[in-house]
């Protein structure tokens, strides 16, 4: 296999639930700067590496010492692609609601907390599930357009 | 009150759509024979026919993505049990690489197994991670007496 650092499975997990606390948050209340700075997580677990995700920070420093090692250590590029994926629906939510678009606000931000929720609840990645669909739509429309 | 409403709906959405899933996951379907999968053996991609063996009584095809964590336990699970049984042969596709098979295919997640006899005819499909042992059981018409 690669040599790339396996992580905790547990980690990306952990960070869903609060992922999902923070999407619920900011759909109850519409306050889009909570939006706005859970943008700004998915980017740097996204952009820099799931290291250098604030919630990924958390669990390294108060929930992993708590629960020991973990049983098995996962690829880190699938959680990424999916904090990516979550990047793309909080930018789109905080133009909505800052924009006085709520009903894009409410969507995106409601699209991203199913993905969350999903994510924390059942262990599901539905970013990577949809990988091949999304692929496909792809391959179909440049299809069309050549 | 709307955006409250909204949350709890998407909860109640999200335990659904987790439940179907998770209900779903390593299921078995056969493929009917005289199907339309089932008779288009000379329409399969070609990185497919290239992966079945034709000295092998099953290949076992499995189509991966690259962002995709189950995949990994997949693969692991079916090369272990083609180690174990001559009448097994496995074989990935990354349909990262070659997104052709999978729309070919009609496979819309990752990881799915599609099982072929040596002639190229599908016999069944796993969605998600697979059950070996049952994987057996379902295959176990197309398999030499013995094993």
């Amino acid at each position: 296999m690669s040599p790339t650092q396996h992580i905790d499975p547990r980690g990306p997990r952990f960070a869903a639930g609060i992922t999902t606390v923070v999407l619920a948050v900011v759909l109850i209340t519409g306050w889009w700067p909570l939006l706005a700075a859970q943008a700004v997580v998915f980017a740097a677990g996204a952009f820099a590496g799931l290291r250098y995700s604030p919630y990924s920070t958390l669990y390294r420093a108060v929930v992993a010492p708590r629960l020991g090692p973990p049983a098995d250590r996962e690829d880190p590029a699938p959680p990424r692609f999916a904090q990516g994926v979550g990047f793309a629906f909080a930018v789109v939510g905080t133009i909505g609601y800052a924009t006085g678009l709520t009903a894009l606000g409410i969507v995106a931000t409601g699209l991203a907390l199913l993905a969350a929720f999903l994510n924390a609840a059942f262990g599901y990645c539905l970013g990577c599930e949809m990988y091949p669909l999304v692929r496909r739509f792809v391959a179909r429309s440049g299809e069309n357009a050549a | 009150m709307t955006g409250l409403v909204i949350t709890l709906v998407i909860f109640a959405v999200g335990i659904a759509i987790g439940l179907v899933l998770r209900a779903r996951d390593g299921s078995i379907r056969l493929t009917r024979p005289g199907s339309a999968r089932s008779s288009a053996a000379a329409d399969l991609p070609a990185p497919v026919v290239r992966a079945i063996d034709p000295e092998s009584r099953i290949t076992l095809v499995q189509l991966s993505s690259a962002a995709c964590a189950p995949c990994r336990q997949a693969h692991a699970r079916l090369s272990a049990v083609a180690e174990r049984s001559p009448d097994l042969h496995h074989a990935a596709i990354d349909i990262t690489e070659q997104p052709g098979v999978g729309s070919a295919l009609g496979v819309l997640r990752t990881p799915t197994t599609v099982a072929y006899d040596s002639t190229g005819t599908e016999v069944l499909r796993v969605t998600g991670v697979p059950d070996t042992g049952a994987l057996v059981h379902a295959l176990r018409p197309h398999l030499s007496p013995a094993t």
